[in-house]
């Protein structure tokens, strides 16, 4: 078995086989992000210092619920993205980079799956 | 020669290059992006789990949303946003090839803090 990868793969895509995927995933994300933020910008100025009765009535909306939960995870993937990228450029301990690394993808994810939920339990009641 | 004390990024900035608008954008722009990740991504999250968990939490939240601390975070939250979105549309135009020239660079980057300044007075003028 070689440990050199042929030159095509090189030449094609580099050594792990898809390295532009992290590059265009942060930039399509943003993209998404650039729409999505103008409705949380919208619903965070109509919300401010609103009531419980207000804010619940707001997110029991199935057009709110849903850009919540899209929002959510567009915002989560693309920090996770973010983070990963200055966890790597400036934790040059190999060990606390690891576990950081892994502890920002859990957190996003956990992030993310709880935003949804709520989002839910807020849409459809309880 | 030591190869471990080598100076390293970020410290790199000050000592060893000079600041310019350029350096100094880009790197506001990993600071504002990290804090949007730490703290206004989070905010956001505790705002919806507050809604969901009843009007007690929400009262609590609520609370401290307009204690002055509260008022500071979300202030910064405004200003983290708007510079990272003014600085991400930079980007995406020069990924797409364009502005690239060191004039255009510098004068965009001027834009973009007017831009995010503005923005975030409007905002925060708006939610008042």
């Amino acid at each position: 078995m070689s440990m050199q990868n042929p030159l095509a793969r090189v030449r094609g895509q580099g050594s792990s086989g898809g390295g532009s995927h992290h590059w265009r995933s942060q930039r399509y994300s943003a993209l998404v992000l650039l729409l999505l933020t103008t409705w949380i910008l919208w619903l965070g100025v109509s919300l401010a210092g609103a009531d419980y009765a207000t804010a619940s009535a707001a997110m029991s909306s199935p057009v709110n619920a849903g850009m919540a939960i899209l929002l959510a995870g567009a915002v989560f993937y693309h920090a996770q993205l973010g983070l990963q990228v200055v966890i790597e450029d400036y934790v040059h301990i190999a060990a606390l980079e690891f576990v950081l690394l892994i502890f920002v993808r859990f957190a996003c994810l956990v992030a993310f799956l709880i935003s949804a939920i709520a989002a839910l339990k807020l849409v459809l009641g309880t | 020669m030591s190869t471990t004390k080598r100076p390293m990024s970020p410290y790199m900035l000050g000592p060893y290059y000079k600041f310019q608008i350029t350096s100094v954008l880009s790197i506001l722009n990993r600071l504002t992006g990290v804090f949007l990740s730490v703290v206004t991504a989070p905010l956001l999250l505790c705002w919806l789990i507050a809604l969901a968990s009843g009007e007690e939490a929400f009262a609590a939240l609520s609370v401290w949303l307009g204690s002055i601390l509260g008022k500071l975070v979300i202030a910064a939250s405004v200003f983290c946003f708007s510079f990272h979105m003014f600085g991400g549309i930079r980007h995406l135009i020069w990924d797409a090839g364009w502005m690239l020239e060191i004039s255009q660079v510098r004068s965009s980057g001027w834009l973009a803090i007017a831009g995010s300044v503005l923005l975030t007075v409007v905002v925060i003028g708006a939610g008042l």
